[in-house]
């Protein structure tokens, strides 16, 4: 059972993590919570189905063009439904906006996909029982993840820039900085690690249009615990957060296991508002 | 003789007159072709029934009509696509009670739309017969109107609990259901019905249709001691998880239970074929071949027929079809036995049928009784064994 709650917990712990990874990329330079961002990490699943098992490409080719399709809507989603309100930002009409996006997307993939959950292939073919490769190929894809964002961050001009935004927006555009278009950028990274949340984490979730609103919301969980814009808060609570669930489906059950998730993560926040590795800002009175 | 203008006038006006009182002209209803309405989700996510009703309905109209109509009036059909949106099933009830004045209607073909439209036709009086299985849809204290052709869900709970308790001799039973309303009230339903019949439940639990992994459900199940598996839920990617989680676990217990362990979808979603066995989906015996392949004779005169008229069968259920055909022919019927299409004298029709012999099955009505499909037609099929749109009869019946 312990070897059962460990595999499956972490498996899809990694998948709320990196959901978690693209909210925090997308807030980064936004300041905006965009509701598609479980959508991303749905047509991960979707598009990679779509594109290795029923147009017959291969695995490479199915993930490169998963990733293409994934930054194309995260794109879409910073023009449509971010960029008209940002002027607005104290307003919080880009609840309304990528939530409306987000029902489109979800929409359009029940109509075009088909509403019943369909087959991911197996990409390596590796590992069975808890070894299976449905479960750590979303621990193994969030690692790599976490090792390419922080070499982006730390090493490149580009996420550099990335991090001048998040930090000060109005000092980086001061300083030159073109802000319009790394806000751009970053929400095509978002895509793509929304896209790989879903693309790691198919064999376990399938392809199936009702995942964008699950991930959206388990996604969101990491984010609130580990702190705003902490990448490596979320992972850290993504993790926790598949431990716990799972944990709970196996001591108190299905329907259960979402009470106690909900009931710990309000306990959390009730605790630390900022989140266990956020920091709480300084107000000006 | 000279014909004066007074003659003239006096020989039109008796001239009109006699158009007009000597040779009645035949009323128009008598040859005004009889509108049915159709209720039908062609479009959207559950249209996939009604691709295959329509393709039954279309088939007994054009067969009907080849055959010089019912007493010389043709059949049209009305079809509105209500995208399975309630909303849009209501606006399209009440064009067709309104506008279009049909004589009777076909659907919804899903019960949350027909959860919202049976009340407006019940106003109406406007005779509707549909395959929905929500078991509050048919009140003839309430809706007098309204007829169902297929089997409730009681009916289904009632085969599924038959097959366990009387077949497979289970007696202790695990069911389980989605979290869906559906799954939650087919749950309860079943778990009360198992215990009054003097089973023991020893396991029950609604799972999310999202849930990755169902090895908890499964194991605590086992640990129970369950010797079948009820399942009342929807969701192919629910039912798939749980037979290759059976198949991790190693363990043989059969499912029995909703159709929708049957359904296509799951071949692509099981990892191995063979965790697909000792799989028992809700079927017909209409619709079941036996071990030497063969249907029931009426059944394969009608494939024969669909097969004739170059109807597929492969991407859909013979009952689907079978249902559409025996849902127009019933209209017809009523018509040409009542002599109009007056709603009183259609539902009346209805009300007396005895064992009446459909496609998809004999239905009975009567003034109390609208729920015209018989229990005992109602069996359990071997779920992956689809062809043609029917399945193997499971094994245990004679």
């Amino acid at each position: 059972m312990l070897a059962s709650i460990l595999a499956s917990g972490l498996a899809a712990g990694a998948v709320y993590a990196l959901v978690g990874i693209t909210y925090n990329t997308m807030f980064s330079t936004s300041r905006v919570m965009s509701f598609t961002t479980g959508q991303l990490a749905m047509l991960g699943g979707v598009l990679g189905s779509l594109f290795t098992l029923k147009l017959g490409l291969g695995v490479m080719a199915g993930l490169v063009l998963t990733l293409i399709g994934c930054a194309l809507i995260g794109i879409v989603t910073e023009f449509v439904a971010v960029r008209p309100v940002l002027k607005s930002l104290d307003q919080h009409l880009y609840v309304l906006s990528t939530l409306a996006l987000a029902l489109m997307i979800q929409q359009v993939a029940a109509i075009k996909w088909g509403t019943e959950p369909q087959p991911f292939p197996r990409l390596i073919g590796l590992g069975s029982g808890v070894w299976d490769e449905k479960f750590w190929l979303p621990v193994a894809a969030c690692a790599i993840t976490i090792a390419g964002l922080e070499y982006l961050y730390r090493r490149t001009l580009v996420g550099r820039a990335f991090l001048a935004i998040s930090e000060d927006n109005f000092a980086a555009r001061a300083l030159g900085l073109p802000e319009r278009n790394l806000r751009v950028a970053s929400y095509a990274l978002a895509g793509i690690i929304g896209g790989i949340a879903g693309f790691s984490g198919g064999e376990l979730l399938l392809a199936f249009f009702a995942n964008g609103a699950l991930l959206n919301f388990y996604g969101f969980v990491p984010v609130a615990l580990g702190g705003l814009g902490n990448n490596r808060g979320a992972i850290v609570g993504g993790l926790a957060l598949g431990l716990f669930q799972q944990a709970a489906n196996f001591l108190v059950g299905g329907i259960f296991s979402s009470v106690a998730v909900f009931t710990l993560f309000i306990v959390v926040l009730l605790a630390a508002p900022q989140g266990l590795f956020g920091v709480s800002t300084a107000r000006r009175v | 003789m000279a014909i004066s203008r007074r003659d003239v006038l006096l020989g039109s006006a008796g001239a009109l007159g006699a158009t007009s009182f000597s040779f009645p002209m035949p009323a128009l209803a008598d040859s005004e072709p009889i509108k049915i309405g159709c209720l039908a989700a062609m479009t959207g996510p559950s249209s996939a029934p009604t691709l295959g009703f329509n393709r039954g309905v279309a088939f007994a109209v054009d067969a009907i009509n080849a055959a010089g109509g019912v007493k010389g009036r043709k059949i049209e059909i009305v079809m509105r696509d209500t995208q399975g949106d309630p909303s849009k099933a209501v606006n399209a009830t009440q064009e067709m009670i309104s506008q279009v004045k049909v004589h009777g209607i076909w659907g919804p073909l899903n019960s949350g739309e027909a959860l919202a439209t049976t009340p407006i036709m019940g106003r109406a009086k406007m005779p509707n017969i549909h395959p929905c299985v929500v078991e509050t849809l048919i009140d003839p204290a309430k809706y007098p109107n309204a007829f169902r052709m297929a089997p409730s869900n009681s009916q289904w709970d009632d085969a599924v609990r038959n097959y366990c308790l009387n077949i497979l001799k289970a007696k202790k039973i695990a069911v389980i259901g989605d979290t869906t309303g559906y799954g939650v009230t087919a749950l309860g339903a079943s778990v009360a019905a198992f215990k009054k019949d003097g089973a023991e439940v020893v396991y029950q639990a609604n799972i999310d249709a999202t849930q990755p992994d169902v090895s908890p459900d499964m194991l605590r199940a086992r640990n129970a001691g369950a010797e079948a598996i009820v399942v009342w839920s929807v969701t192919t990617g629910m039912d798939a998880r749980m037979f290759n989680t059976r198949a991790t676990m190693g363990w043989d217990v059969p499912f029995v239970g909703h159709p929708s362990m049957s359904s296509g979808e799951i071949a692509g979603l099981v990892e191995k074929p063979e965790n697909w066995k000792k799989v028992y989906a809700i079927g017909y015996k209409s619709c079941s071949y036996d071990a030497s392949g063969k249907l029931p004779a009426k059944s394969e005169e009608l494939v024969a027929r669909l097969t004739r008229a170059k109807i597929a069968l492969s991407d859909t259920l013979l009952w689907w079809i079978a249902g559409g055909i025996d849902a127009v022919e019933l209209f017809a019927k009523a018509v040409e036995i009542s002599g109009s299409t007056d709603g009183p004298g259609i539902i009346a029709y209805l009300n007396s049928l005895d064992k009446y012999p459909g496609y998809f099955g004999d239905y009975t009505f009567t003034p109390t009784q609208h729920n015209g499909y018989p229990t005992d037609e109602v069996v359990m099929s071997e779920a992956s064994t689809a062809k043609n749109g029917t399945f193997a009869l499971a094994p245990g019946y004679s």
